[in-house]
């Protein structure tokens, strides 16, 4: 399947857009895009929620492993929401009235994926819901002694 | 379109509480403290209140004459925010710290705070972010923190072990120790002993290799680690095949509960965890060393001494983490009490691992015998591709990792006892990391079961009394100087036991079903009992007969009217 036959059938089951087959957007049917990493070994990244879309876009935020980031946050909608971020050491907030714009930077350990989201009424499952996915591997030194084994 | 408004950057979410954000400084504990922890039962000062692990206090303003009046003093509600890993099977499991008025303890999802023990007053919290995608055989759960050298250390779900300042809650330092792609994670309270923080692995259901590691606890630099499953070559490797095999690869043995210690002896004694595949022993023949046994590791060294098999080639998942509860004979002699999921209660001299005694605790035990030498004797096991097996105990044993207490002056171990069948079916699979790996189809029994909480002579093999409950106990007991037994229950009630006859003195109802381990402590002369409350866990292993009943996520704290 192709991303383009995977957005064709989102659309025709009404699983794209606010209040069509669903009430609000089908959670990670948004787009994916990847994070950057400077030269300053942080990872960037900038999500925006669209007018009456209630999505982070990109829905999916790719980076290449755990460690520093620092995200760029556009509210284009016509409503005000808010971000809170998981983040070692507690998770972060900011609140995001109409056409604001601003940054979290978190600090967290991969691999893994996290969600994070607008918790303001329920914009969680309206589909304000992204996920930070982090690749890579644990260091060596908390690997197992073991030979190499196989994985799905 | 103009200029966006200036949303800022996010800020910590609990700026936003009213939380204080700084702990009153405590004297330093450090390993001669906590070596002595009887002398100062105000505090609670290691995972089981002690190197020994008998979870007894010589604390007795609460006693049986009082503890009618016992109440609510305050309530702590951990809470959830957003999407968490294992989003429906949380439970709070762990056993309040207290040091000198300050409560530390951990909660579901890498969080942690340290608490005003006499008000309930949240003074730090620090929360780790945990992998929603995390693997995780036995729910959200945390079994609680280590405090000493002004820091608190705790394992994370995703193998972290870390240590945080104790009077910020401030990251100190952040070591990686296990591989969440190979299914490993994190669930076991650290312990301290001299210089080290010692941590088990979890994960046995992900085919693993078990280890035991030990950290330098101001650096968090590892000092040494001890498998658990031995290499080929290595003593014990004659048990997983020939040479040619590959199943200690992925053997098991995971060490996800805290061990017990004799510093005269210097040995830790950890419990190990089921082998992998749990049911499938066509693929592993042999022994199968140190699943599902006592190894008595030395703390310097990290090497194993001596080890005890609890049940050799378990078809059963019949892990042998919980504890070894440390006490002395009248004649003297070193001994350990050991209560294993395979029904049968264990005592073995500590300072070589001899069998003194073993006898059963619980009255089903339909998979083997075992007897008063030791011998062990499978007789119900699922050997038969596709053929339904039923046996007793089931996979969360006639115990789980929830603890027993040993009262010295009745000389009776209170045994917290889970009394529920299963059947499984083998069913052959490959190993894949991070796919659970258990070789076989799993139902717990959804009827036919209850529960008790049996007092033991552990120098005899007596049952002296037994407090008998419609529902298996799930929750570690309690035993104070006070003559009385704390035992909470999997429908809420937390419940007072005369620790003499097993009579119920007290209960309270705290609205969620119990798995975790109550201290207790006194601040300015008021004694205290804490208990998390918050069923949940791997509920569908020992109790799936109220995996309906309600979640939860308090912390209860009683007391005496002041007045």
């Amino acid at each position: 399947m192709t991303s383009t036959d995977r957005s064709d059938e989102l659309a025709a089951a009404g699983l794209d857009g606010q209040n069509r087959t669903a009430l609000g957007r089908l959670l990670g049917t948004g787009s994916i895009g990847h994070a950057e990493k400077g030269s300053d070994g942080i990872m960037r990244a900038t999500v925006r929620i669209p007018e009456d879309e209630l999505i982070w876009e990109p829905s999916i935020l790719v980076f290449p492993e755990g460690g520093e980031v620092e995200l760029t946050l556009i509210n284009d909608d016509k409503n005000t929401h808010c971000a809170v971020l998981p983040h070692n050491g507690d998770p972060k907030i900011i609140w995001m009235v109409n056409h604001s714009k601003g940054t979290a930077r978190l600090s967290l350990s991969g691999p893994g994926t996290y969600y994070y989201g607008s918790t303001t009424g329920n914009d969680e499952g309206r589909g304000l819901t992204g996920a930070l996915v982090f690749g890579g591997e644990v260091p060596d030194s908390a690997k197992q002694d073991r030979p190499p084994q196989p994985r799905p | 379109m103009t200029d966006y408004v200036d949303a800022g950057e996010a800020v910590p979410h609990k700026t936003l509480s009213a939380t204080k954000g700084s702990a009153p400084a405590t004297g330093n504990v450090d390993f001669e403290r906590i070596k002595a922890a009887k002398s100062e039962p105000q505090n609670w000062l290691t995972y089981y209140g002690s190197y020994d692990g008998q979870r007894h206090s010589p604390l007795d303003q609460i006693n049986k004459e009082t503890v009618k009046r016992l109440s609510p003093a305050w309530v702590f509600q951990a809470g959830m925010n957003g999407l968490h890993s294992g989003a429906s099977t949380y439970s709070f499991e762990a056993s309040p710290l207290v040091v000198e008025g300050v409560m530390y303890v951990s909660g579901p999802d890498g969080k942690v705070w340290a608490i005003d023990a006499a008000t309930g007053e949240e003074l730090w919290r620090y929360k780790w972010a945990s992998p929603y995608d995390v693997s995780l055989c036995c729910g959200n759960v945390n079994r609680g923190v280590a405090v000493g050298h002004g820091k608190v250390y705790m394992y994370t779900l995703n193998a972290h072990l870390i240590a945080l300042d104790a009077q910020t809650g401030d990251l100190v330092w952040d070591t990686v120790n296990g591989d969440v792609r190979a299914g490993e994670s994190g669930s076991v309270a650290p312990l301290i002993v001299k210089d080290k923080v010692i941590v088990g692995s979890a994960g046995g259901e992900f085919g693993l290799r078990g280890h035991i590691d030990a950290f330098d606890a101001q650096t968090g630099e590892r000092q040494w680690r001890c498998y658990t499953v031995p290499k080929p070559g290595e003593p014990g490797s004659e048990t997983w095949g020939d040479e040619n095999a590959e199943a200690w690869q992925r053997g098991g043995a995971n060490c996800w509960v805290t061990p017990t210690y004799d510093p005269e002896l210097e040995l830790l004694y950890h419990g190990t965890g089921n082998p992998a595949p749990d049911f499938d022993g066509g693929v592993r023949p042999g022994d199968n060393l140190y699943t599902d046994s006592v190894v008595a590791v030395d703390v310097n060294t990290g090497t194993i001494q001596w080890h005890y098999q609890f049940t050799p080639h378990d078809l059963w998942d019949y892990d042998s983490t919980m504890e070894n509860l440390l006490f002395d004979a009248p004649d003297g002699r070193k001994l350990l009490a050991h209560a294993d999921k395979n029904g049968y209660f264990f005592v073995l001299d500590r300072t070589n691992g001899e069998l003194v005694r073993v006898f059963p605790f619980v009255d089903r035990i339909t998979w083997g015998e075992i007897t008063p030498d030791g011998k062990v004797t499978p007789k119900v096991y699922p050997d038969e591709e596709g053929v339904p097996v039923h046996f007793w105990p089931g996979p969360a044993g006639g115990k789980e990792w929830t603890h027993m207490s040993y009262n010295p002056s009745t000389g009776l171990i209170y045994v917290p006892v889970q009394e529920v069948g299963a059947t499984a079916t083998r069913r052959r699979r490959e190993f894949r990391e991070s796919i659970p790996y258990w070789g076989a189809g799993v139902a717990v029994d959804l009827d036919d079961f209850y529960g008790y909480v049996a007092a033991i002579d552990p120098v005899t093999g007596e049952e002296k009394w037994r407090w008998n409950n419609e529902y298996p106990m799930c929750a570690s007991t309690l035993t104070t100087a006070g003559g009385l037994v704390f035992q909470g229950t999997p429908t809420g009630e937390f419940v007072a036991l005369d620790a003499d006859t097993g009579e119920k003195l007290w209960s309270f109802q705290c609205g969620s079903g119990h798995h975790s381990s109550p201290s207790t402590f006194e601040v300015d002369g008021r004694q205290y009992i804490a208990v998390p409350s918050g069923w949940g866990g791997w509920v569908e292993g020992f109790l799936p007969g109220l995996l309906g009943a309600a979640a939860g996520d308090a912390l209860f704290c009683f007391a005496l009217p002041e007045s």
